[in-house]
């Protein structure tokens, strides 16, 4: 028996706000907190308009710095909404390179507009990469993240100029 | 050794999924990306996903209906949804959200700018987990119909969310339910964005006969495929 998987719809505009908080750092689970190096990943999120969105859910998933995903002292899932700037923001660890990936992390997007979810990745610089070299050459760098301090900088365009690349599994 | 993960997925039938820019729904040409989506390979980093997401988010509540003089008005309700793979296989402990407007079509939400009123015996959000079937259950309200503000006369029919965790990051879905026998479902933007009728169909819960179900409560049942094949045997 083959079924086919249910039709995605959007998240719509009254997704409850105490789902959206509290879920956006990675460095502790259960109390226990993981190993690694500790960074911050934020960005803003914006439409065609250029205009910064509140309230889009972000979701990450990515590897420690040892490439675990799941861990006794590590979970690689968070979440995060945007503020009314348009900016989410996630404490996390490092990811190490792991599989013949890049170091990298996992981005999912939820929001009123978006029929279904958006997949994207963010990585700390440009090298091999099976997704990665997926990308047209001329917008990969779109896919890297800024250093400012112990922040890295992810902005997310969902439509227009220097669109960021979304991905179709 | 890094631990087994399961094959690609099966890419999935554009017909049965929604388009990107929906005419009626003018956010979506706002916000829905302009370029092609990039098709990439599937690696352990996206077949891959948290054992057991409650170490992040803890379930709430599994009665929105309430009790008594604390009974939310509306029509009561026993929501049966079961989580299954491509397979038809339960997706034990999966993890489910809920969300839906009251009998009035108002949401407890600050971007809700409808006049509907607001019931106080009513908070539209539940949080729950799969048993070892894939099941999970609900007894709620059913929700109202409600207009979208500046949308030429566009009417969600009653509807409720549903954000569900399957067992990679690939099979996330986050979707809406209708309710049978609805003339609003017909002209619904959402809804009918996606293209095949009887993917349509399979987002509209099934009315269960009355005889059988509690006294006061209609029952419905539906059933939620997430992505997903051949899942590994338990263990002993």
């Amino acid at each position: 028996m083959k079924l086919i998987p249910t039709g995605e719809m959007t998240l719509g505009p009254f997704f409850p706000r105490e789902f959206a908080q509290g879920a956006n750092d990675l460095t502790t689970v259960n109390g226990r907190r993981a190993p690694g190096e500790v960074i911050e990943v934020a960005g803003r999120i914006a439409q065609l308009d250029s205009r910064p969105l509140d309230n889009v859910v972000v979701e990450i998933w990515q590897a420690d710095n040892r490439g675990r995903y799941d861990a006794p002292d590590y979970c690689g899932w968070g979440r995060a909404a945007t503020d009314a700037d348009g900016v989410y923001r996630f404490r996390t660890i490092k990811p190490g390179a792991t599989d013949g990936r890049l170091p990298h992390i996992n981005f999912l997007l939820l929001y009123s507009g978006l029929m279904r979810h958006l997949q994207t990745v963010m990585y700390f610089e440009l090298g091999a990469d099976p997704v990665l070299d997926a990308v047209p050459a001329a917008r990969r760098q779109l896919l890297v993240a800024r250093r400012e301090g112990a922040t890295y900088r992810f902005d997310i365009r969902l439509r227009g100029e220097d669109e960021t690349p979304f991905f179709d599994d | 050794m890094p631990a087994a993960h399961p094959a690609p997925l099966d890419r999935r039938d554009p017909a049965t999924q929604p388009q990107g820019v929906v005419e009626g729904y003018a956010q979506t040409s706002q916000r829905w990306p302009a370029e092609p989506l990039v098709r990439r390979p599937q690696t352990r980093s996206e077949l891959s996903g948290p054992q057991d997401l409650r170490r992040r988010l803890q379930p709430v509540r599994a009665d929105l209906a309430g009790q008594g003089a604390k009974r939310a008005l509306g029509q009561l309700i026993h929501l049966r949804a079961r989580v299954v793979d491509e397979d038809g296989a339960p997706v034990a402990g999966a993890m489910v959200e809920i969300w839906h407007c009251n009998a009035a079509g108002k949401y407890i939400h600050p971007n809700d700018s409808n006049d509907a009123p607001a019931d106080p015996n009513f908070y539209g959000a539940a949080r729950l987990v799969a048993g070892d079937s894939g099941l999970i259950e609900l007894r709620t309200i059913k929700p109202g119909a409600y207009p979208v503000p500046d949308s030429g006369g566009w009417w969600r029919p009653p509807h409720i969310h549903f954000s569900v965790w399957g067992r990679v990051w690939l099979s996330r879905l986050v979707t809406q339910m209708f309710f049978p026998g609805e003339p609003l479902n017909e002209t619904d933007h959402i809804l009918n964005a996606i293209r095949d009728a009887a993917a349509r169909s399979r987002s509209i819960a099934r009315l269960m006969p009355t005889e059988r179900g509690p006294a006061n409560a209609l029952v419905y049942e539906y059933q939620l495929v997430v992505r997903g094949r051949g899942a590994a045997p338990q263990l002993p």
